[in-house]
């Protein structure tokens, strides 16, 4: 590991100062952030750590507004057990975070951590690769070269896919988040977290420099809320997605009311379709409706040479996802 | 205390597996006369009762290991202790045209820079080893390791075996697509002209590594000409005359070096030779003028210390009316990387006996960092071809696939293996179920067999094994030869307290150190068979030493004295083992036992069987294989650590699980590099995708030596794979022929199905 100032800041303003200088990151759990310093993947300068933070910004609450309120800070562990992720509501939310790598991984990585998460393509986490990904590279070598793990809708010029299992579910939500910069506290829509065009040149998120994310708002859910999250993978074992839906739907009786799907882990950013889960709005439950929604979920897919299973599988996801979701009890 | 033996009369083979209780399976004993070498212990037989071998005796060395006591070669450090890393080649093909060093040498905390390529050499594959560094910290030897200079003319390479030269042309769905060869005199045509039932198809593996969970590497550290290493090797005893070899010109004989290997964290026959690693380390620490620690990170690991290469396949045969395999023609291509060599090919040869057979192998190069032996080499890639062939054989013939082995295996012992294993599985129900029509979840069951072969390395000249015998009432017993893990430790503590009626906990087992007697290489299901022999003839001979003592001070004779359940003595005339070894004065009994050649009479089984069975469900939606359960059953001579010889063959399916359906590299064509040299993206399977694992470790009286026991390390791990993808064609209907059998495969051949 190269050598870098490690900065523990005393307050979220100091962290936030000490972000905005040239190179340097923030660190959370830094589950992954060590792994690319010791291989060199990634050289910052300075390293803020946020976990001298945690009193303030970790823990899981419900505001008086009925809103769940996840801090930054949180691990993946404290989030799954919380008892405000027990109901059907929240059982995407919980099922995403339980299924996130290993208990031990679990214990430690936090909540934004696993958001803001670096890609785990094979080319952009190759020192020997130079590829488009932060302009290392004239073109893109996944999309030409092996991309059995890569996108299948939504990229442009990258084909890296977004690795967060929480991303997903969250937006299925309506989540919101919080930033502090400097003594600039915004909220914003979930969404916005990720870049509308998702470039190679772009980060896999749009924070600023020094912008520190200090917690995840869920709105309290309607009365027959119900969410749901499957992933498809090679392993149980730790291992990531190849494909994963995100539902949040509605129910009046045996009616979905509203409805919101996200794909996760099939482009280079978590992926809402809305045109997908409008066809559930009104509908009753049925293996033809899945169907039909699964379909309008990959409509536009353009798989690459080594991906295209991904469709099938992608789909018989999203299916299931709807199924569970809507399953009697 | 030797004397001459006279011929002694054994009983050899083994009761009826499940107790005569299933048909057709009855006790198989055979009296042999077998003539002992003169002062080896008299042999073991079907009708020797054992208090320890045999038994659930736990690892001797678990708690050290689980407890972070053991000592890997990693974990070894010495004040001062310098930190070293290899500069590799990034360029899959080429020519070194320079290697300019000065600047890396100049760097502050760097103590020695070593070229390990002389200009103008070739640079065969990326990750070839151009130089090595050693500096005070890791962080400085890259720092330096990023300042040398290495220029490489590149060429152009292939790193892909399907299109390498003389690889065979394929056709639809990645059969070869290319005429057979006329056989001699044109008889594999005319078997097959007369075959009631004919198949022909192409398998293909990938790449698996290794993967040992503690890298390649070690620690060198010179007392003025004296070279002690610490290595995590297979080898003690080879690979320390490989670096006297290859270190004369510092004026090292093989007398001055000497090798610990007392923890091994695994090989599986990448560790065999130094290594250019191993060499490296001693360079440096002997340029540095202090120790040195150099250990390979997890991508050279998957990269520059072998594999078990890939391979593509194709058989035809034919069966007559009665399901008899009368004709079988089988070609293979395999990668050896940049040498073309080690892509070989095994294939069962017990099916075929009646048979006109032909077997053919080209070996195939491309430019990645050549393979090595990994535990059966070639057999697990040869038997997931040969036994997933067979049963699309059997299923064109009619003949379910136990019934095709019971009709074909021309072995006689593995025959009572399949009809234990299978009423042990429950194959007939399993092979019965119907999956529903439109079920999501398709299950299946499938089988192979095993096969290996090594009743020990009889050595020329013989292996040894020190056993010594302390005052205090320990017992020594010592091998210069390595346990990588699989009990080597733990046989030898039990064979010591069978032969000296103690407890296993009397005795401490130490392994891996080139001062102690030599022993073979972990290779080839070697050192079990070849050294148990050596461990119980040590301890006869300190026995004897100590029975003469004790009889002496009972006045008994001798030959009426003992050494049984934790006493010495004749008789009413006892001494506790502790008392007993009292008489021993202030110096042990010292005995070496070496290992003798094996018996001139016939072994009861030459050599090793085993049959696997596996359960299978498919979702069908998403191609996600699963593995539900398996079942192995397996003999290997006399069993002596139970616990342990049953860890061998679950942890072989395990392997094999994870070469069926998880483990493939995954190669950039362009660069030449390998995309998932790590943990995450190449999958080993993991405990949540585990099946539930049972084994039945078949016990025989062999009559070999004194104590019978063959080879266990490689004959699990060749059925295991095959066995899970005969599982995946009965559950699919359909066979997938290429491994892994990932879910993009799977939904290939559902979606051909339709088709």
């Amino acid at each position: 590991m190269k050598p870098f100032t490690y900065v523990v800041p005393r307050s979220l303003q100091e962290a936030s100062e000490a972000g905005k200088q040239p190179d340097t990151v923030l660190k959370g759990a830094g589950v992954d952030l060590i792994d690319r310093m010791k291989e060199r993947l990634q050289t910052p300068t300075h390293v803020v750590n946020l976990l001298p933070l945690k009193d303030a910004l970790a823990g899981v609450a419900v505001e008086a507004n009925g809103e769940l309120r996840i801090g930054a800070l949180t691990t993946l562990t404290q989030l799954e057990q919380h008892t405000a992720l027990a109901g059907r509501a929240f059982e995407g939310l919980r099922l995403a975070t339980g299924m996130t790598a290993t208990p031990q991984v679990r214990n430690r990585a936090t909540v934004a951590g696993n958001i803001l998460q670096f890609t785990r393509c094979w080319y952009v986490r190759s020192e020997a690769h130079r590829c488009l990904h932060g302009g290392r590279g004239p073109t893109c070598l996944a999309m030409t070269g092996e991309n059995r793990f890569h996108a299948v809708l939504g990229w442009q010029d990258c084909v890296r896919v977004h690795p967060s299992n929480l991303a997903p579910p969250l937006l299925a939500m309506g989540a919101e988040y919080t930033t502090t910069l400097g003594d600039k506290v915004t909220r914003r829509k979930f969404a916005d977290l990720f870049p509308a065009e998702p470039r190679a040149q772009n980060p896999e998120h749009t924070l600023l420099p020094g912008e520190v994310v200090t917690a995840i708002h869920v709105p309290p859910q309607p009365a027959g809320a119900r969410s749901f999250y499957c992933e498809s993978r090679e392993k149980l074992s730790f291992d990531w997605a190849t494909t994963a839906c995100a539902v949040r739907l509605v129910m009046d009786g045996d009616t979905i009311t509203a409805a919101d799907l996200v794909l996760g882990a099939v482009a280079p950013v978590p992926l809402p379709r809305p045109n997908a889960a409008k066809l559930l709005v009104g509908q009753k439950a049925s293996e033809q409706l899945f169907q039909k929604v699964a379909d309008a979920a990959f409509a536009g897919a353009n798989p690459l040479a080594h991906n295209a299973y991904k469709l099938t599988v992608g789909k018989a996801i999203v299916r299931d996802a709807l199924s569970h979701a809507t399953r009697q009890s | 205390m030797s004397s001459p033996r006279d011929p002694v009369e054994i009983t050899v083979g083994y009761r009826a597996l499940g107790n005569n209780a299933l048909p057709g399976l009855q006790d198989r004993l055979e009296k042999r006369t077998v003539q002992p070498k003169e002062g080896d212990a008299p042999p073991w037989d079907a009708n020797t009762q054992f208090a320890y071998v045999g038994t659930d005796v736990d690892r001797v060395d678990g708690l050290a290991k689980a407890t972070g006591r053991a000592k890997y070669s990693y974990d070894i450090t010495f004040p001062g202790l310098l930190q070293a890393m290899i500069l590799r080649s990034p360029v899959a093909k080429g020519k070194l045209t320079g290697l300019l060093l000065d600047e890396a040498k100049g760097m502050p905390g760097i103590a020695a820079v070593v070229p390990l390529k002389e200009i103008g050499h070739q640079v065969r594959f990326v990750g070839d080893a151009l130089a090595a560094v050693a500096g005070t910290t890791l962080h400085a030897v890259r720092d330096a390791i990023e300042r040398i200079r290495a220029d490489i003319a590149a060429e152009e390479h292939n790193v892909d075996y399907i299109v390498a030269d003389k690889a065979p042309q394929l056709g639809d769905g990645g059969q070869i697509d290319e005429p057979w060869p006329e056989s001699k005199d044109n008889e594999i045509e005319q078997a097959l002209g007369t075959a009631a039932v004919q198949h022909t198809a192409t398998y293909r593996v990938e790449v698996q590594t290794h993967s040992s969970l503690e890298t390649h590497g070690g620690v060198a550290k010179w007392n003025g000409n004296d070279l002690e290493i610490w290595l995590s090797t297979q080898a003690t005893f080879g690979v320390r005359g490989e670096l006297a070899r290859a270190l004369q010109g510092k004026g090292l004989d093989v007398g001055s070096v000497t090798l610990h290997a007392e923890y091994v964290g695994g090989g599986f026959g990448s560790k065999f030779s130094a290594g250019i690693e191993g060499l490296a380390v001693c360079l440096l620490a002997h340029a540095a003028k202090a120790p040195v620690k150099l250990m390979l990170d997890r991508f050279e690991e998957h990269t520059t210390t072998g594999n078990r290469p890939g391979a593509l396949m194709q058989a035809r045969a034919g069966v007559d009316k009665d399901g008899k395999i009368v004709a079988w023609d089988w070609r293979s291509f395999g990668h050896g990387g940049f040498t073309g060599s080690g892509g070989s090919v095994a294939v069962p040869n017990y099916y075929t006996g009646a048979a006109k057979v032909r077997r053919d192998h080209k070996e195939l190069v491309i430019d990645t960092d050549p393979p090595r032996p990994m535990r059966a080499p070639g057999h697990p890639q040869g038997w997931f071809g040969a036994e997933l062939f067979l049963d699309e054989l059997a299923a064109k013939a009619g003949i379910d696939p136990l019934e095709f082995r019971l009709r074909n295996d021309a072995e006689a012992i593995r025959l009572d293996q399949w009809r234990f294993g299978a009423a042990r599985f429950g194959w007939d129900k399993g092979r019965a179920h119907q999956n529903a029509p439109g079920a999501r979840l398709l299950r299946g069951v499938g089988l192979s067999s095993a096969r290996w072969g090594n009743l020990g390395n009889q050595g020329r000249p013989p292996h040894g094994i020190t056993c010594r015998i302390h005052q205090d009432g320990t017992v020594e017993s010592r091998s210069g030869a390595q346990d990588i893990g699989v009990g080597l430790k733990t046989v030898m503590a039990i064979v010591t307290a069978e032969e000296l009626g103690i407890t296993p906990g009397h005795v401490k087992a130490t392994t891996g150190h080139t001062s102690d007697p030599s022993g073979p290489a972990s290779g080839g299901s070697m050192v079990t068979p070849s050294l148990a022999p050596a461990v119980r003839h040590a301890a006869f001979l300190a026995k004897q030493a100590l029975v003469e003592m004790v009889a002496k001070h009972l006045g008994v004779p001798m030959s009426e004295v003992q050494c049984k359940g934790g006493k010495v003595g004749a008789g009413t005339a006892q001494l506790s083992w502790a008392d007993a070894c009292k008489l021993i004065g202030p110096n042990p009994i010292d005995e070496r036992g070496t290992r003798q050649a094996n018996y001139d009479s016939k072994p009861f089984h030459p050599t090793q069987c085993g049959a696997q069975f596996a359960e299978v469900e498919i979702d069908r939606a998403t191609g996600v294989v699963r593995v539900l359960r398996m079942f192995g059953i397996q003999d290997c001579g006399l069993v002596i650590a139970k616990k342990q010889a049953e860890s061998q063959v679950l942890g072989a399916m395990i392997q094999g699980v994870s070469y069926a359906i998880h483990e493939q590299r995954i190669m950039d064509k362009r660069s030449g590099r390998m995309l998932n040299g790590d943990f995450l993206r190449y999958k080993v399977t993991g405990t949540q995708d585990l099946p539930e694992l049972a084994c039945h470790m078949h016990s025989i009286a062999n009559g070999h030596d004194s104590v019978g026991a063959a080879g266990l390390g490689e004959p699990p791990s060749v059925a295991s794979a095959a066995a899970i993808a005969n599982a995946v064609f009965h559950a699919l209907g359909t066979p997938v022929r290429h491994l892994p059998i990932t879910p993009d495969k799977v939904l290939a051949a559902l979606a051909s199905k339709k088709g």
